[in-house]
C-alpha cells in the first residue's frame, strides 16, 4: 500500500526497560526516507532516553505532540507543551526528556545531514528488548536477521546478534556472528571482552581467540 | 541555551503563504538539513495542504499535531483528529482542509536512498511572502543566505530576479537572472520566455540581451530546483 493511516494510540507500543515506550513509525509505515518514530510514556516517567547522537552524528527532533514534557538538553531543562519542538543541532549534545503528564508524546525525527537515510541498529534493539526480557529468543533472533537480511554486513547488528545467541545458549551461532562482527569492526573485540552477555561462552577456547 | 540546540514553538513562527496555505516554515527557520521538515496551519474550513503530488519523489509523512483536518489522497477521504499518521509515497495527489481552528499538521519529507538537499520550495515561500509585504530587504537576505548555502543552485538567483522585477526594480532582476544564466544556460530558456513573474521587465533591452543568451530549448527542470 502506498498511502497508508493511523492513529497514535494504534501504533504498536513497545515498552522499554529504561520506562518509556517506543511507537515505532518509520517501521509500522515502511518509511525508507527518514528516521520518524514516537514515544509515549506516563507523568514521571523517562520518555526520550538520555543519550547523545555522538556517533551517529544525526541531528534530531523532538515535537511535543500531546501533554508535557520536561527535556533537559546540555544541562538545561525546558517544559514544552503541544506543538513545541527541541531541536538539537549539536550530536554530541546529552539529551533527554521526562514525561509530566500521563498522556504525553512525543514525535523524533533524525538523520545525518548529506548523507541518504540508514536504518538505524537501535531499531532492531528496540524492537528486541521485550522480547528477549521474555527470552523468547527465537522471535529475537529472527528480529535480527530480519534487519541483516536488508543489511548483512552490519557490525552492530551481527554483534548484537552474537549477544542474543550467547544469551539464548546457541554458543556456535554465538561465536560465528561475534567473529564477523570483529572481522568488520575490531573495536568489537575488546567490547566483548567486557560484555557480560558473552559470560555463557567466555571459557569456549574459541572466544579467547 | 547554548548554540548546539533551539527551541521552536509552531504557531509562533511567522508564517509564509504558499499555494493558498499558511506555511510554518520549520525547516528554514531551524536549517535542519537531514530531511524537509514544516508544519501548515489553518483555521475551520481553511486550506492547510496544498493540492500536489510530490512529484520530487519525495515520501511524506504528514501528523496532525493540533485540532483536526480532512486529508483528501487520490479520492480518498479522512477524517483526521490530533494524533493521525498519513504516509503517502510520491505520485498521490494530496490535499487537506481544517477542521477546526488552529489545526496544524507537521510534514516530513525526503527521497529515499538520497542525501537531503536543503529543501528550495520553502526558502522561496518565505521571500516571497515579504516579496508581496513590500519588504524586499528582508526578501533578499533571506535570498543571499539561500544562495550562499547553495552556490551553484540556478533556481535561487532566478527566483530572486523574478522577485526583483515583480518588485519592480529592473536592474536587480537583469543582473540576478544574469547570474541564473551563467550556472544555467539550457533549462533557463523556457522560464525566461513563459514566466509572467518577469513580465515587468520583458520590454528591457538587457532581458532581450538575456535571453539570447540562453541557448535551451525546454525544461525538464522545476523551477523549485529541488523541493
Amino acid at each position: 500500500m502506498t498511502v497508508s493511516f493511523t492513529y497514535l494510540d494504534e501504533l504498536d507500543a513497545i515498552a522499554l526497560p529504561d520506562g518509556f515506550v517506543w511507537r515505532p513509525i518509520r517501521r509500522h509505515f515502511g518509511i525508507k526516507a527518514f528516521g520518524v518514530n514516537a514515544y509515549t510514556s506516563r507523568a514521571g516517567d523517562m520518555i526520550v532516553e538520555e543519550h547523545t547522537e555522538g556517533q551517529l552524528g544525526h541531528e534530531e527532533i523532538y515535537l511535543v505532540l500531546r501533554g508535557r514534557v520536561k527535556f533537559t538538553i546540555d544541562g538545561n531543562d525546558h517544559e514544552l507543551g503541544q506543538g513545541q519542538l527541541v531541536f538539537v543541532r549539536d550530536p554530541s549534545l546529552k539529551r533527554a526528556g521526562v514525561a509530566l503528564t500521563d498522556d504525553a508524546a512525543v514525535l523524533a525525527i533524525g538523520g545525518k545531514p548529506g548523507e541518504a537515510f540508514e536504518i538505524s541498529a537501535w531499531e532492531t534493539w528496540f524492537a528486541a528488548a521485550p522480547l528477549a526480557e521474555a527470552k523468547r529468543w527465537d522471535e529475537v533472533i529472527a528480529l535480527y536477521n530480519e534487519a541483516l537480511g536488508e543489511k548483512p554486513d552490519h557490525p552492530v547488528l551481527l554483534y548484537n546478534l552474537a549477544c542474543m545467541e550467547a544469551l539464548a545458549g546457541r554458543p556456535d551461532d554465538a561465536l560465528t556472528h561475534l567473529e564477523r562482527a570483529i572481522e568488520l569492526q575490531p573495536e568489537f573485540a575488546e567490547t566483548a571482552a567486557k560484555d557480560t552477555d558473552f559470560d555463557s561462552i567466555r571459557d569456549d577456547p574459541r572466544f579467547a581467540g | 541555551m547554548s548554540e548546539g540546540y533551539e527551541i521552536l514553538t509552531l504557531d509562533e513562527v511567522e508564517t509564509a503563504e504558499h499555494r493558498g496555505s499558511n506555511l510554518i516554515p520549520v525547516r528554514y527557520t531551524l536549517n535542519f538539513r537531514p530531511a524537509g521538515v514544516n508544519a501548515w496551519i489553518a483555521d475551520t474550513g481553511g486550506q492547510l495542504i496544498p493540492p500536489h503530488e510530490e512529484d520530487s519523489g519525495n515520501e511524506e509523512l504528514y501528523v496532525v499535531v493540533r485540532g483536526r483536518a480532512s486529508f483528501v489522497v487520490d479520492d480518498e477521504t479522512k477524517d483526521a483528529p490530533a494524533g493521525t499518521l498519513i504516509f503517502v509515497e510520491p505520485g498521490h495527489n494530496r490535499t487537506a482542509t481544517a477542521e477546526e481552528d488552529g489545526t496544524i499538521v507537521f510534514v516530513v519529507g525526503a527521497t529515499v536512498g538520497e542525501a537531503f538537499d536543503g529543501g528550495g520550495w520553502d526558502t522561496f515561500a518565505v521571500a516571497y511572502t515579504l516579496q508581496r509585504a513590500g519588504d524586499m530587504d528582508g526578501c533578499r537576505a533571506v535570498m543571499d543566505k539561500a544562495m550562499a548555502a547553495q552556490p551553484d543552485s540556478w533556481a535561487l538567483p532566478y527566483n530572486l530576479g523574478c522577485l526583483e522585477a515583480l518588485a519592480g526594480n529592473t536592474d536587480e532582476a537583469i543582473t540576478a537572472l544574469g547570474r541564473a544564466l551563467e550556472l544555467n544556460d539550457e533549462d533557463i530558456h523556457h522560464y525566461l520566455r513563459e514566466d509572467t513573474e518577469l513580465d515587468n521587465i520583458r520590454d528591457d533591452p538587457r532581458f532581450q540581451e538575456l535571453c539570447k543568451g540562453a541557448t535551451g530549448t525546454g525544461s525538464g527542470l522545476s523551477r523549485d530546483g529541488a523541493a
